[in-house]
Order: structure tokens, then C-alpha cells, then sequence
């Protein structure tokens, strides 16, 4: 096996330059208060306030796909915590601690009910909690003031011997630099690619071994807390809070639109997208008193007609010398960590090597029925699959071969029956605790994560094997370059998956599901399309996997010449119901299979 | 129990502006899913259109005194080709781009429409709130009284209900439009040319809300910020009652009305406007797949 040098830095150039600008950035806001007067100070720090709003925003957004519009209540919730606490006089630290805190508890409960929903229906949803805020905050009056507001005691001039107004203004400052460290860590770390693979294709995140809803609901407290800061520093600076001001929906779509605007799931897109928006909106505002926010609506319309990938990743921007780096996409970012190795096989994997034991039942399906409304997809099937067994699965389109690999891989929770898997009941399993029980599948339509690399694709699974068998991110990668050699796939470790043709796709596939390392495979037609060449190496693989490896394979097939090399058993659908189970010739014989599945018994005769 | 029984005729009397009021929700609720239901686009200017609407006849009624049927006559066709303009100019050209990016776009667009048409509107017409008065006929039904006003209102909700039943179900346009709500792929190989129905679809359910605007100003006030409330409470029917389920939203619609009645009645009207948004909340605890995979299917 090839050692490959999985660097884990970038080009170290690029995040030299990164860190230069950002440091530079940092020092230029620190002097803002010194050298910019009362009103540059305050423009700058509402700036800063957005920056945090639009750059947690994009946590969930940028990385794991969900368009949260309701993101700005977690400001306000932060804010009233704030306001609520300095009134009765806690000190500010614990009043900040109290905001973020709560307001991440809150994210965390809603997150429940919330992650339900996709796509708009998501959007939706969470735009209806800044009017439901909004509402809340109105009429809570004991608690609230409601419309009145929370006017908070005026300041005490002096804490820790710089005037509060300057002070808050560092904090805010400081939860910036904050909020891009979480960013840049998030855009690389282990638990930044679960929230990759879900927003490419959340059931295959789940089918290799990722417990979704967690990750879900960390990203989004994690984005409450970082928002509620904000609102804090909001509240104690400008030492008045209403409904109307931190729930608005017009203000509260401000940060969503830089985000956009700057370019989302870049590390750079929300901060530049904020001072963009933060100096065009201020020009704006300061010029015209009328229509203001005709001019907002105006902005975020434009921004979502003309600007999909935001300025970042505008050609014009690319072009750019130095700055054009910081478009650059996850898989050319971390293009360093793949180490091309040549075209090829290698038939080495990490993975234990060891010879089935062949008496030992892995696989029990007892009666399994899968129904859907009135429609049985599959009837009461009942199949063992022995310790290194081979079992090809054939049947006519439609018979139930796919919704089978379903249940196994509890994509499908079965309506009937019972699966035992390695001596236990799958009964209560989640589809990413039978990925770890050893249950590795395919898809017959190949369902990659489209936006990250072949390698980073079959890292991901190495990744989260459950406690203490995961692989550190690094160490995933590194071992994932042998599973890509394996299934021909050494030379487009960096390519983007979604640049894969459809042999390609199939071969990572398979390359991911063994990176599961399952004890069982569940293969879905990898070989149509291919060359009679490529079968013949696919079967190949399909033995070595077995004999060196100690895996069984359930394969489905269409291509029958391709499983009559390498089965030790055929199954035969039909409707949803096995109808023949045995060994190839004896299935072979079988007149009832030969009607369904190859036509007529007399062609095959004759 | 004889406390209970004196307020049977105000619970009468708040159960008929519920339904009303729920009528013209679904209306609302109706334009918003016949769109999502065709183009799969939320529109979150929806229920802000029905206040330009609204605000819109009553300043002509202030004018000039039409007629409410004549202002909606005259309302329609312009919110059908503001409908039909906002999709082929702004929202069509998102089409080309991939689902993320075509979600995102799809939201700014509506929600910077949704921003502009509100501002636009106060400076046209004021913050203030607008509504219709008509001569005022009571109709005594015993303890129960029933003004001319909801009477207009029931048989306008009652007239449209039946109109668009026979376009969906018995026009060639109505047809396409429900081939391509459950199947837009196979309605294409059908014939339908699916892009033709998509701005011509768009436009029909703007010019219900335009309809829905000029009754609901008939009983209820609206002023340029009271539309996004009302986008609320139709996507929460949307989900009650199905997409492109025309009985499903006006029994969800009349759900939400009757149950913000009560609520204002019983507990304080200040609340009412929480309903929709807990009953969302509350559904998609309940219900995490049923109600909305039934109605996208």
C-alpha cells in the first residue's frame, strides 16, 4: 500500500495570506474607537453585531443546507436575556453566559420540531418564529414590558477601566474573531463533515454511519448561542430594547442576505458579504429618509435573483490576484490532501484480513414484510445468508429486490417480521447503528456526496464508527486512498464527486460501502453498464472481498453471467415473495423461475 | 351552567366571523398552493399582496365608490399580470440553477418582494389601517346577528369556492395544472408544456389573493403590514389541508379561523395571531411525516 502524505494544511501559503488578512482586519476594527470617531465607532460596531448574526447563520446554512430565516430570533432572545439580567443588576459576564446559554437551549428544543422539515418547508417554518417572537415579547408584558421595551440602567461609565460603550464594542469584536475561528474550524473538522454529508444527501449520511439529528441539533444551539451574544452586545450598547427592534422581519433578514451576498459556505463569504451590505445599506440610509425599506427588500431581491454563489464566486473576483484564493471552493481548498496515485488496482485494504467461518449464520430475515398503503413491496420473506456466503438476488423489476436492501439497511422500518443480524434483532436499530452493526450497502442509483472529493467521500464513513472506532479526520483520509486504488478509483482522489461519470460513481459506491467495513454487503446492480472487462474484474473484487475479507455479499444483478461466476446461492423474487432459494442450477430448473424471470421455460430449453 | 348557556349566542356569533374569516384564509391558502403545488416555489409575498389588494379597494372605494365587485374586476386582471411578471422576470431565470441555490434565490426573491411591497404601500396609502364601509343591513336571527357585510363575504367565498373547482376540474388549464402538481416530469411527456403553465399559474393565484383582498376589507382592517400574518396562517393550512387539496384548505382554513376566534374570545385577543404559528409548531410535532408527505405526494 502506498504511505500517501495526507498534509493536513492547505497550500500553507494560502492560509499564511488568510491569516495575515484576517490579523490585519482584526487590528483595523481594534482601532476603530481610537481613530474613527463616535459615529464610525457605531457604524462599526452594528457591522460586527451583523457579522456574527450572518456568520452563525451560515453554520447551518453553509454547511449543513438548512435556510433557517428565523435565525435573527436567537439575536432577540439574547438581547431580552441580556436586558432582562443587567436590569436586576447581574453582572455583565454572567449576563452574557445567561444569554448564550439560554438562547442555545432554545435552539436546541426547537430544533425538534423544526428539523422535521426540508428545504423551504424549513425556511418557512422558521421564518413564522420571528412573528411568534415577535408576539411573545408584545404580550408577555410582566416579563417583557411588551411594546413599552426594556430600557436598561443607564451605563457606569467606567468597568474594568475602559467606558462601556468602547467595551462593548470589544466584546462584540472579540465574538467576531470568535466566530470565524468556529467557522474555519467547522469547515474542516470531523463534525463539520457530518453536516457536509447531510446536506449533500441525508440518508446516505445515515446509510454510512452518521447519527444525523445530533449533529443537527449541535450546529443549530451552537448558532443560538453565537447569535444571542450578539443581541447582547446589542442590548448593552445601545441600552434599549423593543419587539419591533430585535424580532422585525425586515432587520431580520439583513444578516441572511450578506451571508448570501458574500458568498455562503466560504470562510470568508459572511464578512465580506456583512461589509458590503453593512456600507451599502449605511450609505443608503444616511442619504434618503423615505422608502428604506423598500431599498432592504430591494437589496435582498436582487441579491437572491442575480447572486447565487455570492461575490465570492463571481468570476471577477476569481480573477483577482491573492484575494481570488478566497472563492475557493471545500474540495479546491483542501486540495493538498490528496495524493493522486496512479490508475490501477491495488488489492490491499485496511481491513482485517481473516476467513469467513462458513457454518456460522450472519443473517436471519424472518417473515419480513414491507408494505406501503395497500402496496406490499415485499411479502413475508424469510432468507439466511451463512458467513461468507455469496447470494445473488434476481427478479423482475418491481419484485422488491431494492425495498429488501431497504429494510436491511433500515432506510424502511419493516411493517412485519423480524431481521437478526450477527445474533441480534435489528428491531429499534437506526439506519447509522446497522451501518455500524456491519450491515454496507450501495445504491442502485449511486448517491454521492456530490460537492466533496472521491476521498473525503469514502472517509466519511471511517469517520464516524461509533466511539473508539472512528478515525481521527486525518487518519481517514489517509486510509480512505486505499479503498479508492481498490475500486479503480486512485487516480480522482481529489475530484469532486459529482464530476464522476456513472461507472465512476458506482465504483465509489462500492469503495464507501466497503469503507463501512461491513460484515455484510448489500451490492445493488454495480456492474450494469460495464464492459464485460470491468464485470469480470468486479467479480473478482466480490471473491476477494469474501475470501480475504470475510464479508458475505447479497449481490442483485440484472447481468446474470456476471453473478453465475461467483454465487454460492440465487434467490428469486417475485411480487414481494421469495420463490426459489437454492443453488444455481437447482434454480436454474426451477420452471416457475424460468416463466417470471427469463421469459419462457421453453426459449430457455430449446 | 346557566353562565355557560348566555354566552351560547356570542360563541354563534364568533363561530360565524371564525368561519368567514377561515373562508378567506383558505382563499388566501389556495392561491399559495396552487403556486407551490405548480412551480414549487413558496411565495412569501403571498398574504402581502392580499393587503395591497385590500388597501387598494378601499382607496378606490374612497375615491370613486365602485362597486366592490367592479374593484375586483378591475383588480384581478392587474394582479394576474403582476403575477405573471414577477415569475418570468424574477423567479423563472432561478430555474437554472441547482436545488440549494434555486431554494435560496426563491426566498430572497419573495421575502425582498415581500419587504417592498409593504414600504411601498405605506408610502402610498399610509401605515394606517384600511377597510370597506358599506351601508350596514342587519339580519336578526334570533340572539344572532349577521350583518349584509359577512353575507357578501359568505357568497363570495361560497361563489369562488365553486369557480375554482370547476376550473381545476373541468377546464383543459385546470386539468394541466393538476397533472403538473403531482407529476410535473410525466405531465411534460404528456403534452403539457409545463414551463407555459408555471407564469400563467402564478398569475392565477396572485389574482385570487386579489379577490380574497377586496372581501376581507369588506369586515376586517388591514394595513400594509398585516400580510405576512396572513402568509403564516395560509402555509399552516397548506399543511393541514394538503397541497392543491381545495376541500382540505378551506376545512383547515375555517379550523383556524373558528379556533382564533375562540381563542380571542375566551383567553385575550392579542393572542389569536399565536395560533397558527403554535398549531404549525404543534402539527409538525404530531404529524412528522403524515400530513405533509399525504399532501406532497
Amino acid at each position: 500500500m502506498s504511505a500517501p502524505s495526507t498534509n493536513s494544511h492547505t497550500s500553507n501559503g494560502g492560509a499564511l495570506l488568510e491569516g495575515c488578512l484576517f490579523a490585519l482586519f482584526v487590528v483595523a476594527m481594534a482601532l476603530v474607537p481610537w481613530f474613527g470617531g463616535a459615529y464610525l465607532t457605531t457604524v462599526t460596531f452594528s457591522f460586527l453585531i451583523a457579522y456574527i448574526v450572518a456568520q452563525s447563520w451560515d453554520w447551518l446554512h453553509g454547511e449543513a443546507g438548512y435556510v433557517n430565516l428565523g435565525h435573527y430570533i436567537y439575536f432577540g432572545i439574547g438581547a431580552y436575556v441580556f436586558a432582562l439580567a443587567n436590569v436586576r443588576g447581574v453582572p455583565v459576564a454572567l449576563a452574557f453566559v445567561a444569554a448564550a446559554l439560554f438562547t442555545g437551549f432554545v435552539g436546541a428544543v426547537i430544533s425538534f420540531p423544526l428539523f422535521r422539515l426540508k428545504g423551504d418547508y424549513f425556511a418557512f417554518a422558521t421564518l413564522a418564529l420571528l412573528p411568534l417572537c415577535d408576539l411573545l415579547a408584545a404580550n408577555m408584558v410582566p416579563i417583557t414590558r411588551g411594546t413599552d421595551g426594556i430600557p436598561l440602567p443607564p451605563s457606569t461609565a467606567i468597568v474594568w477601566g475602559i467606558d462601556v460603550k468602547y467595551l462593548s464594542y470589544f466584546v462584540a469584536l472579540a465574538a467576531s474573531v470568535a466566530a470565524f475561528a468556529i467557522s474555519a474550524v467547522i469547515s474542516r473538522n470531523r463534525f463539520g463533515f457530518a453536516l457536509k454529508a447531510m446536506r449533500n444527501d441525508e440518508e446516505a449520511a445515515e446509510v454510512v454511519g452518521i447519527r444525523i439529528f445530533p449533529a443537527k441539533l449541535k450546529v443549530m444551539a451552537l448558532s443560538a448561542a453565537a447569535a444571542a451574544i450578539a443581541g447582547g452586545c446589542y442590548a448593552w450598547s445601545f441600552r434599549y430594547i423593543d419587539p419591533n427592534t430585535v424580532f422585525g422581519l425586515s432587520v431580520a433578514l439583513l444578516p441572511v442576505a450578506m451571508a448570501l451576498l458574500g458568498g455562503t459556505g466560504l470562510l470568508w463569504g459572511p464578512l465580506i458579504g456583512a461589509i458590503v451590505l453593512s456600507a451599502a445599506t449605511q450609505m443608503l440610509l444616511t442619504q434618503i429618509d423615505k422608502l428604506q425599506f423598500t431599498i432592504i427588500g430591494l437589496a435582498i431581491l436582487l441579491i437572491g435573483r442575480f447572486m447565487p454563489g455570492g461575490l465570492l464566486r463571481a468570476a471577477f473576483f476569481r480573477r483577482l490576484p491573492l484575494l481570488g484564493a478566497l472563492g475557493a471552493e471545500h474540495h479546491e481548498r483542501h486540495a493538498g490532501n490528496h495524493v493522486a496515485t496512479a490508475a490501477g488496482h491495488d488489492e490491499d485494504l485496511p481491513l482485517p484480513r481473516r476467513a469467513p467461518e462458513r457454518s456460522r449464520t450472519l443473517l436471519e430475515v424472518k417473515g419480513v414484510t414491507m408494505a406501503f398503503g395497500g402496496n406490499v413491496a415485499v411479502n413475508n420473506v424469510s432468507l439466511t445468508v451463512k458467513e461468507g456466503e455469496i447470494i445473488g438476488l434476481i427478479g423482475p423489476n418491481g419484485s422488491g429486490k431494492t425495498t429488501l436492501f431497504n429494510c436491511l439497511s433500515k432506510v424502511y422500518e419493516p411493517s412485519a417480521g423480524d431481521i437478526v443480524f450477527d445474533g441480534a434483532s435489528l428491531k429499534g436499530f437506526r439506519r447509522d447503528s446497522v451501518s455500524h452493526a456491519g450491515v454496507g450497502r450501495t445504491y442502485q442509483i449511486p448517491r454521492p456526496f456530490g460537492d466533496l472529493t472521491v476521498q473525503e467521500n469514502i472517509a466519511m464513513p471511517l469517520m464516524f464508527r461509533g466511539a473508539g472506532v472512528s478515525l481521527t479526520r486525518s487518519a481517514a483520509l489517509a486510509e480512505a486512498v486505499a479503498f479508492a486504488r481498490f475500486a479503480g478509483l486512485g487516480d480522482k482522489l481529489g475530484a469532486r464527486a459529482d464530476s464522476l461519470n456513472l461507472q465512476q460513481r458506482k465504483a465509489l459506491e462500492f469503495a464507501r460501502a466497503l469503507a463501512c467495513r461491513p460484515k455484510l454487503l448489500l451490492v445493488d446492480e454495480v456492474a450494469s453498464g460495464l464492459t464485460a472487462g470491468e464485470v469480470k474484474r468486479f467479480v473478482e473484487h466480490i471473491r476477494t472481498v469474501r475470501d480475504t475479507y470475510g464479508m458475505s455479499v447479497i449481490w442483485v444483478e440484472h447481468i446474470f453471467s456476471a453473478l453465475s461466476q461467483c454465487v454460492d446461492r440465487l434467490v428469486v423474487l417475485e411480487q414481494g415473495s421469495v420463490i426459489a432459494d437454492g443453488p444455481l442450477d437447482a434454480v436454474l430448473k426451477d420452471e416457475r423461475v424460468l416463466t417470471t424471470y427469463f421469459g419462457s421455460a421453453k426459449v430457455e430449453k430449446a | 351552567m346557566g353562565k355557560l348557556l348566555d354566552q351560547v349566542p356570542i360563541i354563534v356569533q364568533l363561530l360565524i366571523s371564525g368561519v368567514l374569516l377561515g373562508g378567506l384564509y383558505a382563499l388566501v391558502a389556495f392561491g399559495l398552493s396552487l403556486i407551490y403545488g405548480v412551480v414549487r416555489i413558496l411565495n412569501f409575498a403571498h398574504g402581502t399582496l392580499l393587503s395591497v389588494a385590500g388597501i387598494a379597494a378601499s382607496m378606490i372605494f374612497a375615491k370613486w365608490g365602485l362597486n366592490p365587485v367592479l374593484i375586483a374586476a378591475l383588480l384581478v386582471p392587474v394582479f394576474f399580470v403582476f403575477g405573471w411578471l414577477m415569475y418570468v422576470v424574477l423567479l423563472q431565470p432561478l430555474r437554472r440553477r441547482n436545488a440549494a441555490q434555486f431554494t435560496v434565490g426563491t426566498v430572497l426573491v419573495t421575502v425582498g418582494m415581500l419587504l417592498i411591497l409593504s414600504d411601498l404601500t405605506s408610502y402610498v396609502a399610509g401605515a394606517t389601517t384600511k377597510n370597506i364601509q358599506l351601508p350596514f343591513h342587519a339580519f336578526i336571527f334570533g340572539d344572532v346577528i349577521v350583518s349584509s357585510n359577512q353575507l357578501y363575504i359568505l357568497i363570495g367565498i361560497v361563489v369562488m369556492t365553486a369557480i375554482l373547482h370547476v376550473f381545476l376540474t373541468r377546464t383543459w388549464f385546470g386539468r394541466a395544472i393538476r397533472a403538473v402538481t403531482q407529476d410535473p416530469v410525466g405531465a411534460q411527456i404528456c403534452g403539457i408544456r409545463s414551463h407555459a403553465i408555471h407564469a400563467s399559474t402564478v398569475g392565477v393565484g396572485v389574482a385570487i389573493v386579489a379577490i380574497a383582498g377586496v372581501l376581507y376589507v369588506l369586515n376586517f382592517p388591514v394595513d400594509p403590514y398585516s400580510g405576512f400574518e396572513l402568509t403564516v396562517k395560509a402555509f399552516t393550512i397548506i399543511i393541514l389541508g394538503g397541497i392543491g387539496n381545495l376541500v382540505g384548505a378551506l376545512l383547515a382554513g375555517i379550523f383556524l379561523g373558528v379556533a382564533e376566534a375562540l381563542t380571542g374570545y375566551f383567553w385575550a385577543s392579542d393572542w389569536a395571531p399565536a395560533v397558527s404559528i403554535v398549531l404549525l409548531l404543534v402539527i409538525l410535532v404530531v404529524f412528522p411525516k403524515g400530513v405533509l408527505s399525504r399532501g406532497r405526494a
